[in-house]
């Protein structure tokens, strides 16, 4: 028992680092910049006509209040934290006075279903043909789609999605290309609503899954390739096991261990591509919408959204880590 | 190295397939020497021109010949990746050996400082560096923020064959004869893990390349410095797909995907061939 | 309890012959790693193999044992087991035939015994996995056997719910002998089964190893390079170099009457008590067998090589009553 807690306590400190170091360098970017956003904005008002000096004055220390730019770095840097830690990053700019909160909580929904349901289908379904072609060496569809992966997952997520949208918007257009769900519909639990986001989010969980697969499938299959031949599964195949049982409970159950620290692993990286995708099929999701605060230069809300994700992904993994026990029992192991 | 070289061509599908394709692409870089148009200039030819005999791959709605435009992206694009694979394998190499050679408290703080950089999406932190920098943001800049992040996964790798290589033989050996600390990993660790930090650096650059494609689509780099991303963004920007210039979009899209694909395999050929497991079969060993 | 079928040995095996077969970038390779070997295991004995690592020991007991995989292939010979008359080999019988035997008539005890047992299951569903399709009856009952078998092995029936991870190497090493020997097989191949264990734990595993093969009457093929433990456990000992089988015959009966070199080699090099000259060391080292030099294998380093010796295989013959010898100096003009 003693084993669990001090798993889980390692755990918890490499996420407590993670959020830590993650929350400064994003203090650390902005304020190391150049460039004052006070000004920036300020000059971005002006620069319509004349303002009067007071009247920039009085926006100016407004700002900095909105910003948390007022008094020195340190002073900032607890200003920074306390927000933080509230989840407060005052309101947006470009949606004034829509709080940044509520905007990333808006868009956060969309993000964490696209993204739970495109990983989950991609790790189960990459894990499983990934393990059958390392256990079926011969078989010649999964070395097939073993040439598929190799071919399809080094491209970009941005390429791949771009490809889907030139094919699904242009040669072939059966499918709604962006947004998502059509406009007219009111939203909750109703089914034209749900089944317009089912088919609105086709393209996007298509181009992350299609990336994702890939490495999955070669990961696993190059993990399985190596399980067949420890001692446990050889000896199992040797006491004449149904090899459905040795695949199943001795070869996929131990590689499945590794490939769920992957996905931990991996998680920011699939955060990256959601982003991205969400972006070329205008998804309403943290992607568009921390590139859309970019084209607006909504200092606030690029900063909330950046903070927010990298909170977001540590728990998703500090989830994944929790649940790790229960795939694999040797936790001082790791 | 050549007879490894010799080999990996005589023997490895892959390898060649992988070589081919990056030949292709380092020959279309290398053509940019001698393009008839400055890359940066615009309006020079016809503007959207279907590929034909005079501009093979047509022209873009900016009047830039597309086949020489691209000679010019793809070369500012490797050099990109190039950059940050060096930039970020020297601080790979540091970290992965110090960390596995040390071990104890140094190994604990190094590799959850690593962990914590394999954890972080690292887009969004690009996308805030691009939004304080805005017009600062330089290619070399972007380079080197891009390698300050992208090095956390090969420092883990380098790690763990450090940590290997610590145990054996030759390593206590070169601890008795006195040698210092820096002495036996430049001299009797590189060689080891050097294979490791090439094919490393082969998906470093895919993945560098891959985000800066992303980045400058989007607009968030030096677009006056033409890359495959930046070609495809003035593309987007002139709606080039519903404007039927296809050419403009297919063939960077083509290219890029060929690195892509060319250098994954270079790294997967690469990885198969140091893998002591396979190294031995090809030995001919086994019990 | 006597007659043909009681007299007849368990495993005939006769001139066997594997190889292994590789095509690694460009270069063929062929190791003879199994060459021509032919003995018998009778029912009730313990008859053990000896040899240098890399003599072919493995190779020969998975080829027995029906578990080849490319790049090893049977490429010739027989060995015969007496619950499996219809079959010359358990790797030529169809899969579900072989499925049948395993665990039932046939076990194995492998080498490497530390990992054998999947980490990431319960003790008490490896017994499931292994031999509830052998033994029938309701999980609880089978789990109450696995129970009472543990208890032979002197282990505690709370072991059923650990991983293999919770457990001491000499532990897991009873629950692999348990494993093995729970459906009460006719033959048990056991390959190094103690090699990584320490020599307290050692003795105390091959004592259980006799033990339960006295009770259950079963036969055991037992490998290990290790003559000591072959002197203490073994009936009859078989002695191999570089893939062929050059002596065999009762264990007392080798050690006293040692005739082939190597065997003499083998023996001479085992310590006794109250030593004090400096051993004969054997000159050069075992012969690759992708290229295994002509004549007999072991003439480069034999101390009575003899001209004969470097081209002319010689017989394995039975010199002595029930020992049998492969050697020019011994048997002059035999050849195989």
């Amino acid at each position: 028992m003693n084993a669990y807690l001090a798993y889980f306590a390692k755990r918890l400190v490499q996420f407590v680092v993670v959020v830590f170091i993650g929350v400064n360098l994003a203090f650390v970017i902005t304020h190391a910049s150049p460039i004052d956003p006070v000004e920036q904005s300020i000059a971005a008002v002006t620069s319509f006509g004349s303002t009067a000096p007071e009247a920039i004055a009085a926006m100016r220390s407004s700002l900095q209040e909105l910003y948390g730019l007022k008094g020195t770095v340190a002073e900032q840097y607890v200003t920074f934290w306390s927000r933080v830690l509230r989840g407060d990053f005052g309101p947006s700019l470009s949606a004034f006075p829509t709080p940044v909160s509520s905007l990333i909580g808006r868009a956060l929904p969309w993000t964490a279903g696209l993204l739970i349901v495109s990983t989950l289908i991609t790790w189960v379904l990459g894990n499983l043909l990934g393990g059958l072609a390392g256990y079926y060496q011969r078989n010649r569809t999964l070395k097939l789609m073993g040439v598929v992966a190799m071919g399809v997952h080094p491209i970009p997520y941005y390429i791949v999605a771009l490809m889907l949208l030139i094919i699904f918007g242009f040669l072939w257009p059966v499918l709604p290309i962006t947004g998502g769900s059509a406009m007219n519909l009111q939203q909750g639990w109703n089914w034209p609503f749900v089944s317009s986001v089912a088919r609105h989010s086709i393209l996007p969980a298509l181009s992350l899954i299609l990336i994702g697969l890939g490495s999955w499938f070669l990961g696993m299959r190059s993990l399985v390739s190596n399980i067949v031949t420890e001692d446990y599964v050889v000896y199992a195949e040797t006491a004449g096991l149904d090899s459905r049982r040795v695949l199943g409970s001795y070869v996929m159950r131990n590689a499945l261990a590794p490939q769920v620290t992957g996905l931990a692993m991996s998680l920011g990286g699939i955060f990256n591509g959601a982003v991205i995708t969400e972006k070329v099929f205008g998804y309403p999701g943290v992607g568009t919408l921390l590139v859309d605060a970019v084209y607006a230069g909504d200092y606030g809300l690029v900063l909330g959204v950046t903070t927010v994700s990298i909170i977001a992904v540590s728990v998703g993994v500090l989830v994944i880590d929790l649940l790790y026990p229960l795939i694999d029992p040797r936790v001082e192991l790791r | 190295m050549l007879a490894i070289l010799r080999d990996l061509i005589r023997y490895n599908l892959e390898f060649r397939i992988g070589l081919f394709l990056v030949s292709i692409v380092v020959v279309m870089a290398a053509l940019s020497v001698v393009s008839p148009y400055p890359a940066g200039d615009v309006y020079v030819v016809p503007p959207d021109l279907p590929p034909s005999t005079a501009h093979w791959l047509g022209t873009t709605s900016r009047g830039q010949d597309v086949f020489w435009q691209l000679t010019a992206a793809i070369r500012n694009t490797l050099f990109f990746g190039i950059m940050v694979a060096a930039l970020s394998r020297v601080i790979a190499l540091v970290v992965g050996l110090l960390a596995g050679y040390s071990g104890g408290w140094i190994d604990r703080v190094l590799m959850s400082i690593n962990d914590t950089f394999i954890i972080i999406p690292l887009f969004p932190i690009l996308i805030l560096f691009y939004f304080v920098l805005r017009d600062s943001m330089s290619t070399p800049l972007l380079a080197t923020i891009m390698a300050c992040l992208g090095w956390a996964y090969d420092a883990r790798l380098i790690r763990s064959v450090a940590l290997s290589l610590k145990t054996r033989e030759f390593t206590q050996t070169s601890i008795f004869s006195g040698m210092k600390t820096h002495e036996i990993l430049a001299r009797e660790h590189l060689p080891y893990v050097l294979p490791i930090v090439f094919s490393t650096t082969m998906n470093n650059m895919n993945w560098s390349i891959g985000i800066e494609v992303t980045l400058a689509v989007l607009g968030f780099t030096d677009i006056n410095t033409p890359t495959i991303g930046g070609m495809i963004y003035w593309a987007n920007q002139h709606t080039a797909l519903v404007a039927g210039i296809w050419w403009w979009i297919a063939f960077p899209i083509g290219l890029v995907v060929m690195t892509f694909v060319g250098l994954f395999l270079l790294a997967v050929s690469m990885n198969e061939y140091i893998d002591p497991r396979s190294r031995l079969a090809r030995m001919g060993g086994g019990r | 309890m006597s007659g043909a079928a009681e007299q007849a040995p368990v495993l005939q095996v006769r001139d066997l012959q594997a190889h292994f077969r590789t095509h690694y970038f460009g270069v063929n390779r062929e190791v003879r790693a199994v060459d021509g070997v032919s003995f018998d295991v009778n029912r009730n004995e313990i008859y053990g193999l000896a040899g240098e690592s890399s003599s072919g020991k493995t190779t020969l007991i998975k080829t027995i044992a029906g578990l080849l995989k490319p790049p090893l292939e049977m490429v010739g010979g027989s060995a015969r087991f007496s619950f499996l008359p219809d079959w010359d080999a358990v790797g030529r019988a169809p899969p579900e035939v072989v499925r049948a035997i395993r665990w039932r008539h046939l076990s194995y005890i492998m080498q490497g015994s530390m990992n054998v047992l999947n980490p990431l299951r319960r003790i008490k569903h490896s017994f499931r996995d292994f031999a509830w399709r052998h033994l029938g009856g309701s999980k609880a009952e089978f789990d109450l056997r696995a129970a009472a078998h543990l208890e032979r092995v002197k282990l505690d029936p709370s072991v059923l719910a650990a991983y293999p991870h919770e457990l001491s190497g000499g532990m897991r090493q009873r629950v692999t002998i348990a494993l093995a020997t729970i459906c009460k097989p006719e033959f048990i191949i056991a390959d190094e089964p103690t090699t990584a264990l320490d020599v307290v734990v050692q003795k105390d595993v091959l004592g259980m190893i006799r033990t339960i093969q006295q009770e259950m009457g079963s036969s055991v093929l037992f490998i290990t390079h290790d003559m000591g433990v072959h002197a203490a456990l073994t009936d009859r000992l078989g002695i191999m170099y570089a893939g062929r089988l050059v002596e065999d015959g009762e264990t007392p009966e080798i050690f006293a009457r040692p005739l082939h070199p190597y065997t003499r080699h083998l023996i001479g090099s085992l310590p006794r008590i109250g030593d004090t000259e400096q051993r004969e060391g054997l000159e050069g080292t075992p012969p690759n067998l992708a290229t295994p030099p002509p004549g007999c294998r072991f003439h480069p380093r034999c101390p009575l090589a003899m001209s004969v010796c470097t081209t002319t295989v010689p017989a394995m013959i039975e010199t002595l009553s029930g020992h049998r010898v492969a050697c020019h100096a011994v048997n002059p003009g035999m050849a195989a």
